[in-house]
Protein backbone atom coordinates (compact mmCIF):
# COMPACT_ATOMS: atom_id res chain seq x y z
CA UNK A 1 0.00 0.00 0.00
CA UNK A 2 0.83 3.73 -0.80
CA UNK A 3 -0.40 6.54 0.66
CA UNK A 4 -2.25 9.16 -1.83
CA UNK A 5 0.21 12.14 -1.51
CA UNK A 6 -2.82 14.44 -1.01
CA UNK A 7 -2.74 12.93 2.40
CA UNK A 8 -0.63 14.67 5.35
CA UNK A 9 -0.60 14.09 9.65
CA UNK A 10 -0.14 16.06 11.45
CA UNK A 11 0.36 16.13 15.49
CA UNK A 12 -2.57 17.82 17.72
CA UNK A 13 -2.33 17.25 21.06
CA UNK A 14 -0.85 13.73 22.40
CA UNK A 15 -2.17 12.32 18.67
CA UNK A 16 -1.58 12.78 14.45
CA UNK A 17 -4.55 13.54 12.70
CA UNK A 18 -4.50 12.59 8.96
CA UNK A 19 -6.16 15.48 6.58
CA UNK A 20 -6.84 16.03 2.88
CA UNK A 21 -4.90 18.91 1.82
CA UNK A 22 -5.43 20.64 -1.84
CA UNK A 23 -7.43 19.90 -4.33
CA UNK A 24 -8.54 16.26 -2.71
CA UNK A 25 -9.84 18.15 0.34
CA UNK A 26 -12.64 19.51 -1.93
CA UNK A 27 -14.84 16.08 -2.54
CA UNK A 28 -13.19 14.38 0.63
CA UNK A 29 -13.82 15.42 4.42
CA UNK A 30 -13.15 12.22 6.00
CA UNK A 31 -10.39 12.93 9.22
CA UNK A 32 -8.53 10.01 11.06
CA UNK A 33 -6.81 10.35 14.55
CA UNK A 34 -3.78 8.11 15.00
CA UNK A 35 -1.74 7.51 17.55
CA UNK A 36 2.04 7.09 18.01
CA UNK A 37 2.34 3.64 16.26
CA UNK A 38 -0.30 4.78 13.87
CA UNK A 39 1.45 7.46 12.77
CA UNK A 40 4.86 5.76 12.39
CA UNK A 41 3.03 3.30 10.79
CA UNK A 42 1.61 6.32 8.19
CA UNK A 43 5.00 7.75 7.17
CA UNK A 44 6.57 4.05 5.81
CA UNK A 45 3.08 3.89 3.70
CA UNK A 46 3.99 7.88 2.81
CA UNK A 47 7.44 7.35 1.98
CA UNK A 48 7.07 3.93 -0.86
CA UNK A 49 4.95 1.25 -1.67
CA UNK A 50 4.75 -1.29 1.43
CA UNK A 51 3.44 -4.63 2.16
CA UNK A 52 1.60 -5.38 5.73
CA UNK A 53 4.50 -7.97 6.33
CA UNK A 54 6.71 -5.58 5.84
CA UNK A 55 5.08 -3.41 8.07
CA UNK A 56 4.84 -5.80 10.42
CA UNK A 57 8.51 -6.02 10.94
CA UNK A 58 9.22 -2.38 10.51
CA UNK A 59 6.73 -2.28 13.80
CA UNK A 60 8.56 -5.07 15.90
CA UNK A 61 12.10 -3.40 15.07
CA UNK A 62 11.24 -0.31 16.35
CA UNK A 63 8.60 -1.34 19.28
CA UNK A 64 8.42 -4.12 22.26
CA UNK A 65 5.45 -5.89 20.90
CA UNK A 66 4.49 -9.13 20.28
CA UNK A 67 4.23 -10.61 16.62
CA UNK A 68 0.87 -11.42 16.99
CA UNK A 69 -0.15 -7.97 18.33
CA UNK A 70 1.86 -5.64 15.66
CA UNK A 71 0.04 -7.81 12.87
CA UNK A 72 -2.95 -7.58 14.97
CA UNK A 73 -2.05 -3.31 14.71
CA UNK A 74 -1.34 -3.39 11.78
CA UNK A 75 -4.40 -5.14 10.23
CA UNK A 76 -6.73 -2.98 11.87
CA UNK A 77 -4.66 0.03 10.81
CA UNK A 78 -4.86 -1.15 6.86
CA UNK A 79 -8.33 -1.94 7.08
CA UNK A 80 -9.27 1.50 8.19
CA UNK A 81 -7.48 3.57 6.29
CA UNK A 82 -8.18 1.63 2.94
CA UNK A 83 -12.38 2.18 3.67
CA UNK A 84 -11.33 5.78 4.49
CA UNK A 85 -9.74 5.70 0.57
CA UNK A 86 -6.39 6.79 1.82
CA UNK A 87 -4.13 4.93 -0.37
CA UNK A 88 -3.31 4.99 -4.11
CA UNK B 1 -14.36 49.08 -0.13
CA UNK B 2 -13.43 49.87 3.77
CA UNK B 3 -10.86 47.89 6.68
CA UNK B 4 -12.34 46.17 10.04
CA UNK B 5 -10.08 44.70 12.80
CA UNK B 6 -10.90 41.22 13.57
CA UNK B 7 -8.96 39.98 16.45
CA UNK B 8 -6.26 42.22 16.03
CA UNK B 9 -5.80 41.38 12.52
CA UNK B 10 -6.80 44.58 9.85
CA UNK B 11 -8.37 43.29 7.19
CA UNK B 12 -9.96 45.25 3.76
CA UNK B 13 -12.94 44.28 2.73
CA UNK B 14 -13.56 44.88 -0.87
CA UNK B 15 -17.31 44.62 -1.13
CA UNK B 16 -19.85 45.27 -3.49
CA UNK B 17 -22.86 45.81 -1.13
CA UNK B 18 -23.59 48.01 1.24
CA UNK B 19 -24.92 45.17 3.28
CA UNK B 20 -21.73 43.87 4.78
CA UNK B 21 -20.47 47.50 5.74
CA UNK B 22 -23.58 47.84 7.86
CA UNK B 23 -23.42 44.69 9.28
CA UNK B 24 -19.46 45.25 10.08
CA UNK B 25 -20.39 49.05 11.63
CA UNK B 26 -18.73 48.59 15.33
CA UNK B 27 -15.57 46.94 13.80
CA UNK B 28 -14.23 49.62 11.56
CA UNK B 29 -10.58 50.96 11.10
CA UNK B 30 -8.76 53.22 9.18
CA UNK B 31 -7.15 51.32 6.04
CA UNK B 32 -3.91 50.98 6.31
CA UNK B 33 -1.42 48.24 7.48
CA UNK B 34 -3.69 45.73 6.40
CA UNK B 35 -2.90 42.21 6.78
CA UNK B 36 -4.49 40.72 3.51
CA UNK B 37 -8.09 41.86 1.71
CA UNK B 38 -10.70 40.09 0.50
CA UNK B 39 -13.79 40.36 -1.95
CA UNK B 40 -16.05 38.18 -3.26
CA UNK B 41 -16.43 37.48 -6.91
CA UNK B 42 -19.95 37.43 -8.77
CA UNK B 43 -20.02 33.89 -9.58
CA UNK B 44 -19.01 32.73 -5.80
CA UNK B 45 -21.94 34.56 -4.20
CA UNK B 46 -24.09 33.26 -7.19
CA UNK B 47 -23.14 29.84 -5.97
CA UNK B 48 -23.98 30.51 -2.46
CA UNK B 49 -27.21 31.82 -3.69
CA UNK B 50 -27.79 28.27 -5.58
CA UNK B 51 -27.44 26.70 -2.16
CA UNK B 52 -30.25 28.80 0.01
CA UNK B 53 -33.16 31.42 -1.03
CA UNK B 54 -31.08 34.19 -0.01
CA UNK B 55 -30.35 37.60 -1.40
CA UNK B 56 -26.98 38.69 -3.18
CA UNK B 57 -25.72 41.13 -0.79
CA UNK B 58 -25.99 38.35 2.61
CA UNK B 59 -24.08 36.27 0.25
CA UNK B 60 -21.75 38.44 -0.29
CA UNK B 61 -21.26 38.57 3.39
CA UNK B 62 -20.93 34.69 3.74
CA UNK B 63 -18.52 34.74 1.22
CA UNK B 64 -16.29 37.39 2.58
CA UNK B 65 -16.45 35.58 6.19
CA UNK B 66 -15.22 32.61 4.56
CA UNK B 67 -12.54 34.03 3.33
CA UNK B 68 -11.01 35.80 6.01
CA UNK B 69 -11.08 32.73 8.09
CA UNK B 70 -9.18 30.84 4.86
CA UNK B 71 -6.66 33.19 5.72
CA UNK B 72 -6.60 34.93 9.43
CA UNK B 73 -4.85 31.52 10.57
CA UNK B 74 -1.62 33.00 9.36
CA UNK B 75 -2.30 35.35 12.08
CA UNK B 76 -2.58 32.60 14.52
CA UNK B 77 -6.42 33.25 15.07
CA UNK B 78 -8.89 30.56 13.31
CA UNK B 79 -12.48 30.78 13.81
CA UNK B 80 -14.25 28.15 16.08
CA UNK B 81 -18.14 27.69 15.50
CA UNK B 82 -19.92 27.70 18.49
CA UNK B 83 -21.52 30.07 20.90
CA UNK B 84 -18.97 32.37 23.29
CA UNK B 85 -20.58 33.59 26.74
CA UNK B 86 -18.66 35.92 28.96
CA UNK B 87 -18.87 36.11 32.59
CA UNK B 88 -16.98 38.20 34.84
CA UNK B 89 -13.77 38.56 32.20
CA UNK B 90 -14.02 34.92 31.22
CA UNK B 91 -14.64 33.36 27.62
CA UNK B 92 -16.70 29.90 27.70
CA UNK B 93 -17.44 28.40 24.33
CA UNK B 94 -20.35 25.95 23.56
CA UNK B 95 -20.43 23.54 20.21
CA UNK B 96 -23.18 21.89 19.49
CA UNK B 97 -24.52 19.98 16.27
CA UNK B 98 -26.88 21.76 14.65
CA UNK B 99 -30.19 21.50 16.35
CA UNK B 100 -29.28 20.38 19.92
CA UNK B 101 -30.09 22.94 21.76
CA UNK B 102 -26.60 25.18 21.97
CA UNK B 103 -28.46 28.80 21.93
CA UNK B 104 -31.43 26.92 23.98
CA UNK B 105 -28.60 26.43 26.64
CA UNK B 106 -26.52 29.92 25.77
CA UNK B 107 -29.96 31.39 26.67
CA UNK B 108 -30.52 29.40 29.94
CA UNK B 109 -27.15 31.35 30.82
CA UNK B 110 -28.20 34.68 30.34
CA UNK B 111 -31.10 34.10 32.37
CA UNK B 112 -29.26 32.19 35.49
CA UNK B 113 -25.56 33.30 35.64
CA UNK B 114 -25.20 37.14 36.93
CA UNK B 115 -23.24 39.31 34.55
CA UNK B 116 -23.53 36.67 30.89
CA UNK B 117 -22.96 38.54 28.08
CA UNK B 118 -22.71 36.53 24.77
CA UNK B 119 -19.19 37.70 23.19
CA UNK B 120 -20.22 35.65 19.91
CA UNK B 121 -23.35 33.62 19.35
CA UNK B 122 -21.84 31.49 16.16
CA UNK B 123 -19.34 32.34 14.52
CA UNK B 124 -16.08 33.62 17.13
CA UNK B 125 -12.53 34.08 16.61
CA UNK B 126 -10.01 32.47 18.58
CA UNK B 127 -6.44 33.71 19.02
CA UNK B 128 -3.64 31.87 20.26
CA UNK B 129 -1.19 33.94 22.20
CA UNK B 130 2.38 33.30 22.64
CA UNK B 131 2.48 31.48 26.10
CA UNK B 132 -0.37 29.15 24.33
CA UNK B 133 -3.18 30.97 26.16
CA UNK B 134 -6.29 31.34 24.39
CA UNK B 135 -8.57 34.34 23.47
CA UNK B 136 -12.14 34.92 22.03
CA UNK B 137 -12.83 37.74 20.42
CA UNK B 138 -16.24 38.68 18.83
CA UNK B 139 -16.74 39.34 15.31
CA UNK B 140 -19.64 41.01 12.92
CA UNK B 141 -20.59 37.52 11.81
CA UNK B 142 -23.02 36.36 15.12
CA UNK B 143 -25.76 33.99 14.01
CA UNK B 144 -29.40 34.21 13.48
CA UNK B 145 -29.97 35.62 16.66
CA UNK B 146 -27.68 38.19 16.11
CA UNK B 147 -25.95 37.79 19.42
CA UNK B 148 -22.59 39.44 20.09
CA UNK B 149 -20.54 42.56 20.96
CA UNK B 150 -17.22 43.83 19.66
CA UNK B 151 -15.27 42.38 22.83
CA UNK B 152 -12.41 39.71 23.81
CA UNK B 153 -11.64 38.12 27.01
CA UNK B 154 -9.50 34.87 27.89
CA UNK B 155 -10.84 31.41 26.78
CA UNK B 156 -11.31 29.91 30.08
CA UNK B 157 -13.04 26.18 28.88
CA UNK B 158 -15.05 24.75 26.20
CA UNK B 159 -18.23 22.79 26.08
CA UNK B 160 -19.25 20.13 24.33
CA UNK B 161 -23.72 19.77 24.18
CA UNK B 162 -25.65 16.99 23.62
CA UNK B 163 -29.27 16.09 25.05
CA UNK B 164 -29.72 14.12 27.58
CA UNK B 165 -32.71 12.92 30.19
CA UNK B 166 -30.54 13.96 33.27
CA UNK B 167 -27.73 16.67 33.23
CA UNK B 168 -24.38 15.56 33.91
CA UNK B 169 -21.14 16.84 32.97
CA UNK B 170 -17.84 15.58 32.96
CA UNK B 171 -14.34 16.47 31.22
CA UNK B 172 -13.23 14.83 28.49
CA UNK B 173 -10.08 13.20 27.02
CA UNK B 174 -7.22 14.83 24.75
CA UNK B 175 -8.18 11.89 22.31
CA UNK B 176 -12.06 12.66 22.25
CA UNK B 177 -11.77 16.32 21.92
CA UNK B 178 -9.62 15.53 18.80
CA UNK B 179 -12.09 13.41 17.71
CA UNK B 180 -15.21 16.13 17.96
CA UNK B 181 -12.91 18.75 17.02
CA UNK B 182 -11.83 17.13 13.56
CA UNK B 183 -15.19 17.10 12.53
CA UNK B 184 -16.39 20.37 12.94
CA UNK B 185 -12.91 21.92 11.47
CA UNK B 186 -12.71 23.93 8.40
CA UNK B 187 -10.17 22.47 7.00
CA UNK B 188 -9.56 24.05 3.37
CA UNK B 189 -7.31 25.13 0.85
CA UNK B 190 -3.36 24.69 0.26
CA UNK B 191 -1.26 22.60 2.29
CA UNK B 192 0.34 25.77 4.00
CA UNK B 193 -2.71 27.05 5.28
CA UNK B 194 -4.01 23.26 6.42
CA UNK B 195 -0.54 22.36 8.39
CA UNK B 196 -1.07 25.98 9.84
CA UNK B 197 -4.51 25.30 11.00
CA UNK B 198 -3.75 22.08 12.33
CA UNK B 199 -0.94 23.82 14.37
CA UNK B 200 -3.50 26.19 15.88
CA UNK B 201 -5.88 23.01 16.67
CA UNK B 202 -2.73 21.80 18.62
CA UNK B 203 -2.79 25.13 20.63
CA UNK B 204 -6.14 24.63 21.21
CA UNK B 205 -6.73 21.39 22.65
CA UNK B 206 -3.43 21.95 24.93
CA UNK B 207 -4.16 25.27 25.91
CA UNK B 208 -7.86 25.09 27.63
CA UNK B 209 -10.00 21.94 29.13
CA UNK B 210 -12.95 20.12 27.39
CA UNK B 211 -15.76 19.45 28.97
CA UNK B 212 -18.77 17.14 27.40
CA UNK B 213 -22.28 18.09 28.79
CA UNK B 214 -25.61 15.87 28.93
CA UNK B 215 -28.59 18.41 29.72
CA UNK B 216 -31.61 18.79 29.55
CA UNK B 217 -33.60 22.62 28.84
CA UNK B 218 -33.72 23.77 32.66
CA UNK B 219 -31.84 26.47 34.67
CA UNK B 220 -30.39 23.77 36.55
CA UNK B 221 -28.22 22.43 33.52
CA UNK B 222 -26.84 25.81 33.12
CA UNK B 223 -25.99 26.28 36.73
CA UNK B 224 -24.55 22.61 36.72
CA UNK B 225 -22.06 24.00 33.48
CA UNK B 226 -21.37 27.28 34.96
CA UNK B 227 -20.13 25.84 38.24
CA UNK B 228 -18.17 23.06 36.79
CA UNK B 229 -16.35 25.14 33.92
CA UNK B 230 -16.03 28.43 36.01
CA UNK B 231 -12.57 29.95 35.81
CA UNK B 232 -11.75 31.16 39.49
Amino acid sequence: MKINPDFTIQQVGGYYVAVPIGETSKHFHAMLRLNETGAFLWKLMAEKDISEEELVEALLAEYEVSREMAAADVHRLVESMREAQLFV
Amino acid sequence: MFAIQLAGVRIGMDNRYSFVEHQCKDYLCEARDLAFTVSASPEEIAKEQALGDYAADYCESICLYRHICELIPAHNVFLFHSCILEVDGYAYAFTAKSGVGKSTHCALWLKTVPNARVLNGDKPLIRVEEDGTLTAFGTPWNGKENWGENISAPLAAVCFIERGEINTIETVSEGEAVDRLIHQLYLRGPRQSVMKQLMLMDSFVRGVPFYLLHCNISKEAARLSFETMRKK
